[in-house]
């Protein structure tokens, strides 16, 4: 089968993963029969999406996953009242049961004058085609089982590593010789590849129509050694919305290379220290910063940050943005689950907060102007100046590496291992993982470590801000460096 | 070909149900195939060489009523349908779905989960012949559904939301909100595999939880309550309504003066109930079979030995009635059971699903589960617990000169190669001369699993299945109980100030 009739045979069983007119027209009549039903009000939400797997345990093919799913949303406005429906029973005379069941069950609920659609001119008008925000790579259409095979294959190292670790002495140290000349025993290495296509189609009453498509391709490796009796894993991943964006053939390395340095962890005594968090980790801190600021937690007073709006709460370092609108890198997006249009705008700006996430029901609710209902792609703007007062170190790459050799000692986190924070009061406990630092050095990996705080303090204690969030993600985070974090031991 | 059916026989007023529900043609028009359908789809699934499939019916309708600002002003039901199928070649999985039950559809789906048998691997040292779980006509269930909540319109179900927020402003006039929501679900269930067996369940399960805010000279601090169980929309009594308000309040006060304590390697008592998250977490998980089948998990190998005190026995328990962990059969038709993992000390038992009980050479637990239609099972916990021991918790908390007590955790989270774990404590004691002193709040312990298991020195006789929320999130979200008496950890890691 050539290239040309491969796709038309996806088209022809409608495996794409896109919606069709068809489709789209099963959407609209959900919208139209729950106005005949009795809705005022309507907004229907037409997902769809494939995704293909295949995963390697050491170097075989272990299991090959293909889901394909289909689902409505229905946000029901009626006689005042709200109430939110799904099905993936998509045939037209199920449909329309559904609705009227729909707007039968919203009638029964109490009265909510706050619940309302956004208004029209709020929405986006140009994610037309849902190729806007450039997230779909037109290859997707083109893979075939032998292709995402052959990168799942590609991707592993176990053979190799299990060879060359039979083959190693023991004896080495941190701070020298290769990590690969530790003696080890390859346990087990999982890798995956996968890929897929998420397509949305949204439309309301108030004639808004918009559509969402992209692709994603993701390989993902974790590796567990064994060394002197004790078990270590490492874990890593990639992905893009295009296939030529993928890094491949790095996982599993770098998934060894990570557990290779865990090996010989030494407990490290407590107190107040530097922290440098590690840029694939770095998200875990800011999380409870963006969910603070949601309006539906703020109206329910539990929410660390409810009076902050337009006041100086963080340091003048910490700048946070939402880049919504970045063609071609993952997290843009052109409207939220409301339909209201996303704008590139300041969250937080030198420590003074900017924007507070309030959708068309909190705003009604709490009297307030609407934003957007959350983030889209959140970004931490580079900061220096806590370490280094002339801002030399942003001039090329500035990692983690580069905080470690500019902040002396202090402990290099590379990873949480539970913990929590406390959204009323923002006090956070987390048990971290990764190492210690002195004068600028790696010296060994650290164990059973927590970190306690305050989110506000912490971030009022932020040294420096990275330029190195990773691409592949959503929300660009860099590596992060605090001053003053209590660890205990 | 055996058939066999799990649901509600013995309640007068979920008769129709009760009397559809036994009948295996109910199950086959809900899915509208035939038997003969089942047969072609599982030859399909055989056609390219695997060596065993198997074929997972769903149809879920989950609703849930939201209580915010004292009205129940948002609500909602959701529909869920379609059809897994599995085919194994050895221990190699594929895996497909279909949303609809068409014949075409289904076909195409089970032509990919055939993929698998296509890769030329055969590992060493294994017998691949799977084995059914032999002839089995259950007539029993561990899911009393004595009222449908199919039966009722969601309105009926609105004043209990509203009777439970008033019950819980009345108790504490520092409440300033209260957060309730009730979900309930029925699933219909049907299963069949390569052996012919037709295996069918029907699956209720009700929730409540609730989430109050309380402000005091202007501190807020909050409190949760919940309760979930796999029994019909007679789990609301107000008995229930009012344990759960009381919940929601007690301890208030020593939330506000809790502090966080000083930090270091100390005795840690864990008070009886929701503490067996514990359990599940740094052990039940390094249990599952997956894991110490690749060889990853740091029990792996540890079959026959003692790993605890010889007073310890730790189970994983399909068979608590109405428990959200109780299983009829576990998601590949096993029957649901009740499996030791430890007794006596000694470690008895994986936690297996069909593939790793092949690969062990031992019969499946009962413990291969899943998400939805739209996942593998793989091997996961139901009711996890350990058993009784023979010391009081008075005594074990007197035999404290300087430690921490906890009886409320969250957001634990373990590393199962190392076995390194670590909980958030939400609410504790500090224990200071064999007595309970100070509150303290916002910690973590951690500590590594099989250590802290070989650490525990002493186990109370009042032992609690905590009846929460809890879902367990390996890879899927699964509902899971657990449970622990009142133990002493010799030592553990407490992160404070």
């Amino acid at each position: 089968m050539d290239k040309k009739e491969k796709i038309n045979s996806k088209k022809e069983k409608n495996l794409t993963g896109l919606i069709s007119e068809k489709e789209k027209s099963l959407a609209l009549f959900c919208m139209e029969a729950a106005r005949r039903h009795g809705a005022c009000q309507v907004r229907v939400s037409l997902s769809k999406s494939v995704l293909d797997s295949y995963s390697m345990l050491n170097g075989e093919l272990d299991k090959v996953a293909h889901s394909a799913d289909r689902s409505i949303f229905l946000y029901v406005f009626a006689d005042g009242k709200y109430g939110t429906f799904s099905t993936n029973m998509l045939e037209e005379a199920e449909l329309d049961r559904f609705t009227a069941q729909a707007v039968a069950s919203v009638r029964m609920l109490a009265e909510d004058r706050h619940r309302r659609l956004p208004e029209l001119s709020r929405t986006a008008d140009d994610a037309i085609t849902g190729r806007e925000p450039g997230l779909y790579d037109g290859t997707y259409e083109d893979m075939s089982s032998e292709d995402r095979l052959q990168l799942a294959e590609n991707e592993c190292i176990f053979k190799n590593i299990a060879a060359d670790a039979a083959l190693q002495d023991a004896d080495a140290s941190c701070d020298s010789g290769s990590l690969r000349d530790r003696q080890f025993r390859v346990i087990s290495e999982e890798c995956e590849y996968s890929d897929s296509v998420d397509d949305n189609f949204t439309a309301d009453s108030n004639g808004f129509r918009g559509r969402h498509t992209e692709t994603s391709f993701a390989i993902c490796s974790e590796i567990t050694i064994e060394s002197d009796g004790k078990k270590y894993s490492g874990y890593w991943w990639d992905s893009s919305p295009f296939l030529a964006g993928l890094q491949k053939g790095k996982c599993s390395e770098t998934a060894l290379e990570k557990a290779l340095s865990q090996i010989g962890p030494k407990r490290h005594s407590g107190g107040t220290l530097n922290m440098v968090v590690d840029r694939s980790v770095s998200s875990r801190l800011i999380s409870p910063v963006i969910s603070a600021l949601n309006a539906a937690s703020i109206q329910q007073e539990s929410s660390f940050l409810k009076d902050s709006l337009g006041k100086k709460v963080f340091c003048d370092g910490f700048t946070l943005v939402d880049l919504a609108r970045t063609p071609g890198k993952p997290g843009t997006r052109f409207f939220d689950t409301e339909g209201v249009a996303t704008h590139d705008m300041d969250i937080i700006r030198e420590g003074t907060v900017k924007t507070w996430f309030i959708n068309t029901y909190m705003a009604s609710k709490m009297g307030m102007e609407p934003t957007v209902e959350g983030v889209s792609r959140p970004v931490v703007l580079p900061y220096s100046a806590g370490i280094c007062s002339d801002g030399s170190v942003l001039q090329g790459r500035f990692g983690a590496a580069e905080m470690i050799s500019e902040c002396g000692s202090g402990i290099y986190v590379t990873g949480f291992n539970g913990g929590n924070c406390n959204p009323t009061t923002g006090n956070f406990s987390y048990g971290i993982e990764g190492f210690a630092f002195r004068n600028g050095k790696i010296t060994h990996p650290i164990r059973e470590m927590v970190i306690t705080g305050n989110m506000t303090e912490l971030w009022n204690n932020l040294k420096a801000a990275g330029n190195d969030a990773r691409p592949c993600t959503r929300w660009q985070i860099p590596s992060l460096c605090f001053a003053d974090v209590f660890f205990s031991a | 070909m055996s058939f066999r059916t799990g649901a509600v026989k013995d309640n007068p007023s979920g008769r129709r149900y009760t009397k559809d529900r036994m009948e295996t043609q109910y199950f086959l028009n809900r899915f509208h195939v035939t038997v003969p359908q089942l047969e072609q789809l599982a030859g399909t699934s055989l056609s390219q060489g695997g060596d065993f499939a198997d074929l997972y019916f769903e149809h879920t309708v989950y609703n849930d009523l939201l209580l915010r600002d004292h009205e129940v002003s948002s609500g909602g039901f959701h529909i869920d349908y379609g059809v897994g199928i599995r085919v194994l070649k050895g221990d190699k999985t594929g895996y497909a779905y279909s949303e609809n039950t068409e014949m075409p559809d289904m076909l195409c789906a089970a032509r990919a989960a055939a993929q698998i048998a296509q890769a030329n691997v055969m590992p060493d040292g294994h017998s691949y012949r799977i084995k059914g779980s032999g002839p089995c006509h259950r007539q029993d269930t561990y899911y009393h559904a004595g009222k449908m909540w199919s039966d009722s319109e969601a309105p009926a179900f609105i004043p209990i939301l509203k009777k439970l927020e008033s019950m819980i402003l009345t108790r504490d006039s520092r409440a300033v909100k209260v957060i309730a929501r009730l979900a309930w679900s029925e699933s219909d269930i049907m299963m069949y595999n390569s052996f012919g067996e037709l295996t069918c369940d029907f699956r209720p399960m009700g929730s409540i939880v609730v989430s109050v805010i309380f402000s005091e000279n202007g501190q807020n601090e909050n409190k949760t309550s919940s309760r979930s169980f796999r029994t019909g929309a007679e789990m609301i009594t107000d008995k229930l309504l009012e344990e759960m308000a009381e919940e929601a309040v007690s301890g208030i006060d020593a939330r506000f003066q809790a502090v966080r304590p000083k930090g270091g390697k100390m005795p840690v008592v864990m008070g009886a109930g929701a503490s067996g998250i514990l359990l599940h977490e740094a052990m039940g998980h390094a249990f599952e079979a997956d894991f110490n089948r690749k060889g990853q998990s740091v029990f792996a190998g540890m079959i026959g030995k003692q790993v605890c005190n010889p007073s310890i026995s730790i189970v994983d328990d399909g068979t608590l009635p109405g428990n959200r962990g109780a299983c009829n059969y576990d998601d590949e038709g096993v029957p649901g059971q009740k499996t030791y993992m430890v007794r006596d000390g000694v470690l008895e038992s994986y936690l297996h699903d069909r593939i790793s009980a092949r690969w062990y050479g031992v019969p499946p637990t009962g413990n291969g589960r899943r998400e939805s239609f739209r996942f593998n099972p793989i091997p996961r916990m139901r009711a996890t617990y350990m058993e009784n021991g023979e010391a009081t918790k008075d005594d074990i908390i007197a035999s404290v000169r300087k430690g921490i007590y906890v009886d409320e955790f969250s957001n634990g989270q373990v590393k199962i190669g190392e076995g390194d774990f670590t909980f958030y404590v939400k609410s504790g004691f500090m224990i200071e001369n064999g007595r309970l002193t100070a509150p303290v709040k916002d910690i973590n312990i951690i500590g590594n699993g099989p250590q802290a298991l070989a650490d525990i020195t002493a186990v109370a006789d009042d032992l609690r299945v905590d009846n929460g929320t809890w879902t367990c999130g390996k890879d899927q979200n699964v509902p899971v109980s657990c449970g622990i008496p009142t133990v002493l950890v010799r030592s553990l890691t407490v992160g404070g100030e």
